[in-house]
């Protein structure tokens, strides 16, 4: 990282546990940059929550969850943070679903279930 | 309304989608052995751990993925978990079914109405089932633990 830049700080929403701790883990051990992972957070409400606090560059979002789903999350958190990017991580994987994010203010999509190399690299795609 | 039994080709898109997960998540394939016809109407629970999706609208029926527990484990180990925590466990069964979910909702299309997926403890249980025709069973091997994918699924009849 330059010297002098703040570091990036990435929130990562998805109700399941083993998939936010496998995310978390691959950003720790990928030859991502060094990024501060500000939030794991288990539902879309929780996750505007932690947005309007934490106040994330990059956010990777699940789309079904309890509480609010993912698309009504990627919109307010599109509202809330114009600039953040957002990587939809998902196995809902038709067309329909991944055109609804991208309007909602969604950059990417991944497919669940995912390959390591493949979610490194989305999210190397999201950051540059 | 009419209904259409499965096709090889309609089982074939859930077992893909279990053989995909532990390829993907745990670098590790699974064996994918020889699909049978249970003689029993309903989707039975017959392991440890079990992931289920439930649907109805146009379709009806349910597809389940039962395992063991020392798979589920093993899994959780391959992906790096070191918390082999019950919710955990619970939380693979339910990420399976939720993959599950979503390669039923790309094959079918949006017709498909299709519940939260869940995952349960209910070894030897029995969900309610609508679905008339025939459940499959495919018997999916990882490491040396079974386990199976059960689908029980009628589709609207194309005209």
């Amino acid at each position: 990282m330059e010297p002098g830049k703040l570091m990036s700080k990435l929130l990562i929403v998805d109700d399941s546990s083993i998939i936010r701790n496998h995310i978390a883990r691959l950003m720790a051990n990928s030859r991502l940059p060094r990024i501060d992972i500000v939030g794991l957070a288990g539902d879309g409400r929780k996750a505007v929550e932690m947005a309007k606090t934490a106040r994330p560059d990059y956010i990777t979002m699940d789309l079904t969850m309890p509480h609010m789903d993912g698309e009504a999350c990627i919109g307010e958190i599109a509202q809330l943070l114009p600039d953040a990017r957002i990587l939809v991580v998902s196995a809902l994987s038709d067309k329909a679903t991944a055109l609804r994010a991208i309007s909602r203010g969604a950059h990417g999509f991944v497919h669940k279930p995912f390959s390591d190399e493949t979610m490194i690299q989305s999210l190397l795609e999201l950051m540059s | 309304m009419n209904y259409r039994a499965l096709n090889p080709e309609d089982i074939q898109v859930f077992s893909e989608a279990i053989s995909t997960f532990f390829e993907r998540m745990t670098q590790r394939p699974a064996r994918v052995r020889t699909a049978y016809m249970l003689d029993r109407p309903e989707t039975i629970l017959w392991n440890d751990f079990n992931g289920v999706i439930q649907v109805s609208g146009g379709f009806r029926g349910a597809i389940s993925f039962s395992a063991p527990q020392g798979l589920l484990t093993e899994v959780l180990a391959a992906m790096g978990e070191t918390e082999q925590s019950l919710e955990n466990v619970l939380d693979v069964a339910g990420e399976i079914a939720n993959i599950l979910s979503g390669r039923a909702r790309r094959h079918f299309g949006e017709a498909l109405d299709i519940a939260t997926p869940i995952s349960c403890v209910r070894e030897g249980a029995v969900i309610p089932n609508l679905a008339a025709g025939p459940a499959y069973a495919i018997p999916h091997t990882w490491g040396p633990y079974e386990a199976h994918l059960v689908v029980h699924l009628d589709l609207v009849q194309r005209r």
